[in-house]
């Protein structure tokens, strides 16, 4: 089938009405499960599985695919407005979405994740429909020990989170490395650091930590007279909610910063093992590089927003190409868009584009036609939930620890997962006194068990040689990374004394 | 004086979990014989000393930087502890703390109320009927959109609180059944009928 018979068929099976229909009704169920904490991309992508058991494959991928790529970016709403991470990708949407929403310009950072997330969901499209095969094949080519490269660069943002506590920053990631120990050893089911508590086994979950860190955390500040508060007549915003979008200028002076993160997002989401949370997180470490006013990021500017959401829409394209031409999920939720896809009889693999190419192309055209629709759709949705912010703290703060407080509870079902949630709101707390930094705990948490396991597995095949794993001739991907790195993490520190030693 | 104790305690606490708790269990002995395994202590323990030299470093900046200064004394900080437990912040972490030990005995719809009040409570509302009716009526909204829409299997708590949550799923699966058909609609009005029941037989 050639490119343009393939893109005719999966505009044939998009654009019928009933199936445009089923495209906004997913849209909206996505969002709202994305924007609800707890609700996880996996989740939704589950909820939406029971609306499909009897439809045909076809319309099925569609309403599937619109609910993943939707939820993705639903979690970035709650994420703004009330600095729970409706999915963990979300997470550093916070940093800078809760600054702006907090100064009154909710509608400016929502209309950015939104836009961001668009341009990332189709950007990754398109890398998806064109470039699947070769992609797959550069991703094969990825070992433990660039995989471990690739993680360690997301690492590397903790020595510029904070330029006036670099210290602090390194000892907040290495907290959070530790907590990522925390359970059975992934390699050989070793227990470690359970202090013989039995709910710990499993290991320490990252929404509740991510809840407690951001979002109960800050209810604590409020509740502290000491500190800065909004009255408590006023919602999040001081009362005023300004809905109002960004602007071109604003949108235009953020085109690189869409246009790399969207890149990366996508090349991260093919990794197998990697996922929206750490090609978010890479992202907004690398555009904090990258950028000419690194000390403005996490006060509240567009680009962190913009960073962050193109590049974890990005990846969920990114995802589905291992998924449809290797038949390997990229991530938890492609691996239950997988199930549902096999159950309708669909052959993932190399065969798929040979044999059912239609399934490809109107995966394609339903992510275009989501991300499009996308922005519309969630919009809407985004302005309802942006008028919550005008509802009295007393009111508001006592619904964010519900939400947060069954976002926790709902992910497994767990009463200790509450208990870690609280433990992690105290912990943002002392954090804050100490100048430890939130952001590089969750760091270390989200890339510390893929760090340390392709760490583990490159070490074994290298023949525990560590200079073997990262040597320019057998793996010169992982050398360039790790060159990449180590100049990341010693540069803040050693240019100020360059610097001080030039004056 | 509050964040060199904390940098202290932290320091002395990974230096103790790095002697005792790194291993719990012990290692296959395929692994431990193989020497180009990385053992499953040395990622750990690696960050941790990675972690006890950094803290160092930082208590030593920490004492530098606050030397001299009036109030970098014990006795100082120790002063502070009483205005802390008599503050704001306090009563919140107590709250939320309780809030996750009682959600299992007490159940979800229970523990919402309380927290919903108290919470609301210690940021400052006024208007205490007013509170009390909204915190109902913001639990029924958050059960019927968890509970009911998306199927959360929330906490139902112990004895009649139990029962009472069985009732209420009941009743919300009577009305998700009455979208379905008459023989559902026929089940959910027995289903009602087996929950008015059970409520009466509750109150009684």
């Amino acid at each position: 089938m050639s490119m343009g018979q393939l893109l005719a068929s999966g505009a044939a099976a998009v654009f019928s009405p009933s199936m445009f229909l089923m495209v906004c009704v997913a849209i909206v169920l996505g969002t709202v499960f994305g924007a609800l904490p707890g609700v996880s991309a996996t989740m939704a992508v589950a909820l939406g599985l029971t609306f499909t058991y009897t439809m045909q494959p076809i319309p099925a991928i569609v309403f599937l695919t619109a609910i993943y790529c939707s939820s993705i970016t639903g979690g970035s709403i709650t994420a703004i407005l009330f600095k729970i991470p409706g999915v963990p990708s979300s997470a550093p949407t916070t940093f800078d979405g809760y600054p702006m929403a907090q100064r009154g310009e909710a509608g400016k950072a929502l209309g950015v994740a939104l836009l961001a997330s668009a341009f990332g969901g189709l950007v990754s499209a398109i890398a998806m429909f064109l470039l699947s095969q070769p992609l797959t094949a550069a991703a094969l080519q990825f070992g433990p020990s660039d995989l471990f490269a690739v993680t360690f660069l997301g690492l590397s943002i903790l020595t510029c989170l904070d330029s006036d506590h670099i210290l602090t920053c390194i000892i907040s990631g290495l907290i959070g490395l530790l907590l990522a120990c925390i359970g059975q050893d992934k390699m050989y089911a070793v227990q470690r650091l359970t202090f013989g508590s039995k709910q710990l086994f499993a290991g320490v979950e990252m929404i509740p930590v991510l809840i407690g860190l951001f979002a109960i955390t800050e209810v604590f500040n409020q509740t502290n007279p000491k500190k800065h508060r909004m009255s408590a007549e006023d919602g999040v915003g001081g009362g005023a909610v300004n809905t109002k979008m960004p602007s071109l200028a604003e949108i235009l002076s953020i085109k690189w910063t869409l246009i790399r993160c969207s890149v990366v997002g996508t090349v991260v989401g093919i990794l197998p093992g990697a996922g929206a949370t750490i090609a978010s997180f890479m992202c907004y470490t690398m555009e904090t590089k990258l950028s000419k006013y690194p000390e403005k990021f996490g006060t509240g500017i567009i680009d962190g927003i913009a960073a962050s959401e193109a590049s974890n829409n990005a990846a969920t394209g990114g995802a589905m190409v291992p998924l449809l031409s290797l038949g390997i999920p990229g991530g938890n939720a492609a691996a239950v868009m997988m199930s549902a896809l096999t159950l309708k009889g669909v052959q993932l693999g190399p065969l798929l584009l040979t044999q059912q190419p239609t399934y490809l192309s109107a995966t394609f055209m339903s992510m275009i036609v989501t991300n499009i629709l996308m922005v519309i759709v969630a919009m809407g949705i985004a302005k309802v939930f942006a008028q919550i912010l005008a509802i009295p703290y007393y009111y508001l703060g006592p619904i964010i620890v519900m939400l947060a407080l069954i976002g926790s509870y709902a992910n497994q079902m767990a009463i200790a997962d509450v208990q870690i949630m609280v433990i992690a709101g105290v912990l943002g707390l002392l954090v804050k006194v100490c100048h430890f930094n939130s952001a590089a705990i969750v760091l270390g948490l989200v890339l510390g068990s893929m760090c340390e396991q392709n760490f583990s597995r490159a070490y074994l095949m290298s023949k525990a040689n560590i200079f073997a794993m990262f040597s320019p001739v057998q793996h010169p991907i992982a050398f360039v990374l790790i060159i990449a790195c180590i100049a990341l993490l010693v540069s803040p520190v050693v240019m100020p004394l360059i610097r001080k030693k030039k004056a | 004086m509050f964040e060199l104790i904390l940098n202290v305690l932290l320091f002395v606490f990974f230096g103790w979990a790095f002697f005792t708790h790194v291993l719990e269990a012990p290692v296959p002995i395929k692994v431990q014989k193989n020497p180009y395994a990385l053992q499953p202590d040395a990622w750990p323990k690696a960050i941790i000393i990675l972690l006890e030299i950094c803290l160092l470093i930082n208590i030593i900046k920490i004492i530098k930087k606050n030397k001299g200064k009036e109030d970098f004394t014990l006795g100082a900080f120790c002063a502070t502890i009483p205005n802390f437990f008599k503050s704001k912040l306090f009563i919140g972490i107590v709250i939320l703390t309780v809030a996750s030990f009682i959600l299992e005995p007490l159940g979800f719809m229970v523990t919402s109320f309380l927290v919903l009040c108290a919470y609301g409570w210690l940021l400052g509302a006024k208007k205490y009927g007013q509170l009390v009716i909204a915190s109902v009526c913001i639990t029924f909204i958050l059960y019927i959109i968890f509970s009911g829409l998306l199927s959360v299997n929330l906490p139902r708590g112990y004895g009649f609180l139990r029962d009472f949550a069985l009732a209420l799923e009941n009743i919300v699966q009577s009305v998700k059944n009455l979208f379905g058909g008459k023989k559902e609609a026929a089940d959910a009005a027995e289903t009602a009928a087996v929950v008015f029941n059970t409520v009466r037989t509750m109150i009684g």
